[in-house]
């Protein structure tokens, strides 16, 4: 379990947190929404034990020696050394087992090859990730953060990323807090958000019920959807093959039976948020 | 007459037993011309005020006629002065012996002499012997040289018989050492006033000499 | 002991050490060949007083003498790579933040800075030793033994034994100046985080303390305890008699010196923050 209350920090004049309060139990993926340079990696680097928050409570609570394992925005890894040779490194180095089978075994679970041998350096992004994500889970900690997982990598490794994560829920019960920018990432792999702006939490709650608060539009795409002439009854913007609708959610199931009825194909219906909404709810 | 024989008798006795300060020289230069060669280990004890060294040893060959040869394995300062022990730099050239009398040694009185060489290509002006006539040997010098200033010789001798002496010390005078500062050590602090008042210094080499083998002229 | 590992096997992983160490080879080449060119000149120059009075016999540009002038040239260059290739133990962590991921695992802070000053101090011990022993092997090989003269406020003659163990024992009592400034260098590290802004540091502590050792401070106390004072005890074994109290005094102060830097640096890691 992840959890802190009241958490304050300040660098110099700069307010990074304001009165930060966040729990996330045990097999349960939290996402902690914000823009850039909104305090989710100050929280994450108080919550590893980074940085000391100026006031406030954090308790991690878990078995072992390893409470909570993590990435800090991208992977940091010795560069000169490879695959094989971080783990066993950083296994030594907290007493973990670094065997030759232990290490293979955590690169298996994260998917690495066992036999690559050239330094990190050399490798992409999303295999860094990857390993970085074996570092983190040297130890077998109750609890996983990772900072921005996603940026930089392709969609293929944001999906195969996205699998490893829903997998580790599912197999160890392993707590996870995950954030970042890319809210569309975030609402498909997390049950509960937490949105923060200006160093402050703004929302927590359910995935669902968050983004439902904050759709006012959906993006329906279909190569003839400029047929249907009831569509003229909404607000919409065209562009292209798909077009945006202003409706809430139970309009919207209303509008892809008429086109289904219509007999005109949709290829994806996405919800658009309103970011204002998100991040500045008092204000709706 | 008879008493007159006596006396005429003991006259002639004292004039033959009393020689000339000269008739000294060449009987001391007689007994150094009789070493053929010898060999010797001799110990050096450098006594100079801004060197400091361990004694050293070394082998001395000497053949008559020839330098002195020092071998040594080590590190060896060899004076350029005053290891001539036959002292035939002296007698190279034709010279006058001057008489100055007599003075106070140890344990005996000493003849003091100067010897004048006459000829200009002696390398020295003028050298002052000490001799100890009961035992024909020279104990002291001072040779004044022309180009390599003056030096002196304190010889000292294991029995009353022998002719080389065990121990021998040369003194000599020595400009004051000047080091260029780039190859001092890394810190070195310079004292220049002792550096200034040591300008001229004397120097002093000591050595002890063990015969091995000593031939004589038959 | 696991964490000693760690980092000993860190630094040779890491070509720069190797770089370092090839340059510190390649400076002791130098002096070698310049000795060996103008190691005669010198000796004249030094003795053309005596030459006057004595004959010399016995070779003066030997072993000894070359590992002398090596020693001499000692005093900057070492340190300076020491300090560079250490700081870098430290400054390339925070650089591509690997220290972050340390201290994601249960690693105690004091304890990991800790293994990396006696890594750092191993490490400079150990190329002392690797220059030391490639000096007298060349040194002797190729020019021999034989008498070593110094100059300190005359000339003084050592025999090749006596030399040895003066050569070897300044070496030793040397290598705790050396390892001062590597752990000062770490310590400068944990203040400063960057690369250049440590090396630059490192650099200007070492030329600082260079040029300090000259000065009279006017104290008789403060001459025999600052720290500068006491990177120069290795000459003490070149004096006709070696002043052993003096030198374990410095030493034992010096000693302390790197204590005291070591515990600054643990202390200030501690307290900060990471990243």
């Amino acid at each position: 379990m992840i959890y802190c209350e009241r958490v304050h920090k300040k660098y110099g004049k700069v307010r990074a947190l304001h009165n930060v309060s966040i729990s996330c139990g045990k097999g349960e993926i939290l996402g902690l929404v914000g823009a850039n340079g909104a305090g989710k990696t100050t929280l994450f680097k108080i919550l590893l034990g980074l940085v000391t928050a100026d006031s406030g409570e954090v308790e991690i609570a878990g078995d072992g020696a390893k409470k909570i394992g993590g990435i800090i925005e991208k992977p940091a890894l010795y560069p000169y050394l490879n695959a094989h040779e971080n783990l066993r490194l950083f296994a030594k180095m907290q007493g973990a087992n670094s065997s030759k089978q232990a290490v293979e075994a955590s690169l298996e679970q994260v998917g690495l090859p066992l036999n690559r041998t050239d330094p990190v350096r050399d490798f992409s992004m999303g295999m860094k990730q990857r390993l970085g994500i074996a570092v983190a889970l040297l130890n077998n900690p109750s609890c996983l953060l990772l900072d921005e997982p996603f940026s930089g990598l392709d969609p293929l490794g944001i999906e195969a990323l996205k699998q490893l994560i829903l997998d580790l829920t599912q197999q160890t019960q392993m707590t996870i807090l995950i954030s970042s920018h890319i809210i569309d990432v975030l609402s498909t792999v997390c049950t509960n958000l937490s949105i923060i702006h200006n160093g402050e939490i703004v929302q927590t709650g359910a995935t669902s019920t968050i983004l439902a608060a904050c759709t006012t539009s959906y993006s329906l795409c279909g190569s003839d959807i400029k047929k249907a002439s009831f569509l003229s009854d909404y607000d919409t913007v065209s562009n292209g093959d798909c077009m945006t609708i202003s409706a809430s959610a139970t309009e919207i199931s209303d509008i892809i039976f008429k086109l289904s009825q219509q007999q005109i194909a949709i290829t994806s219906c996405r919800p658009v948020l309103d970011l204002q909404q998100l991040f500045n709810p008092k204000e709706k | 007459m008879k008493l007159h024989g006596i006396l005429l008798l003991f006259l002639f006795a004292a004039n033959g037993f009393s020689q000339t300060a000269e008739e000294q020289v060449l009987f001391v230069k007689s007994r150094l011309d009789s070493i053929e060669t010898f060999q010797a280990d001799i110990k050096l004890h450098v006594d100079i005020s801004f060197i400091k060294m361990p004694d050293k040893e070394a082998l001395a060959v000497f053949k008559k006629g020839e330098d002195l040869v020092i071998k040594s394995e080590d590190f060896v300062l060899i004076p350029k002065r005053g290891l001539d022990l036959s002292f035939s730099e002296l007698f190279e050239y034709p010279f006058m012996v001057v008489d100055r009398g007599e003075v106070e040694g140890q344990s005996t009185s000493l003849l003091a002499i100067s010897i004048l060489p006459s000829d200009n290509k002696a390398d020295f002006s003028v050298a002052n012997l000490h001799i100890d006539t009961q035992k024909q040997r020279i104990t002291w010098a001072e040779i004044n040289t022309k180009k390599d200033g003056a030096y002196t010789l304190r010889l000292t001798y294991p029995d009353s018989q022998a002719i080389l002496p065990t121990k021998l010390d040369v003194s000599f005078e020595m400009d004051r050492i000047r080091i260029p500062l780039n190859f001092a050590g890394s810190d070195v602090s310079i004292d220049r006033k002792k550096i200034r008042e040591a300008d001229q210094k004397t120097g002093k080499i000591r050595l002890a000499l063990e015969y091995r083998s000593i031939e004589k002229t038959q | 002991m696991r964490l000693l590992y760690i980092e000993t096997y860190k630094l040779f992983r890491q070509s720069r050490t190797y770089y370092a160490i090839l340059a510190l080879f390649f400076i002791e080449a130098i002096v070698l060949l310049s000795a060996y060119y103008q190691g005669t000149g010198i000796i004249d120059i030094v003795l053309a007083n005596l030459k006057d009075t004595f004959y010399f016999q016995g070779k003066l540009l030997n072993g000894n003498l070359i590992i002398y002038f090596i020693l001499n040239s000692f005093w900057f260059h070492v340190p300076l790579l020491c300090m560079i290739i250490v700081s870098g133990m430290l400054t390339t962590e925070y650089q591509e933040k690997t220290l972050q991921t340390v201290f994601m695992q249960p690693v105690v802070k004091w304890k990991y800075l800790l293994a990396k000053y006696i890594v750092a101090s191993l490490f400079t011990i150990f190329l002392v030793l690797l220059l030391a022993l490639t000096s007298f092997i060349l040194s002797y090989g190729i020019f021999g033994k034989g008498d070593l003269v110094v100059y300190t406020n005359g000339l003084t003659f050592f025999e090749h034994d006596d030399a040895f163990y003066r050569l070897v024992y300044a070496f030793l009592f040397g290598t705790l100046s050396l390892v001062f400034f590597s752990v000062v260098s770490l310590t400068l590290a944990v203040l400063l985080k960057e690369s250049f802004k440590t090396w630059i540091a490192a650099a200007l502590f070492l030329i600082v303390s260079t040029l300090l050792l000259k000065i009279d401070l006017g104290n008789e106390v403060w001459n025999q305890i600052a720290f500068f004072k006491l990177n120069n005890t290795w000459q003490y074994f070149f004096n006709h008699d070696i002043e052993w109290n003096t030198i374990i005094i410095n030493s034992v102060l010096m000693g302390l010196y790197i204590l005291v830097t070591m515990l600054v640096g643990l202390f200030l890691f501690q307290k900060k923050d990471i990243g």
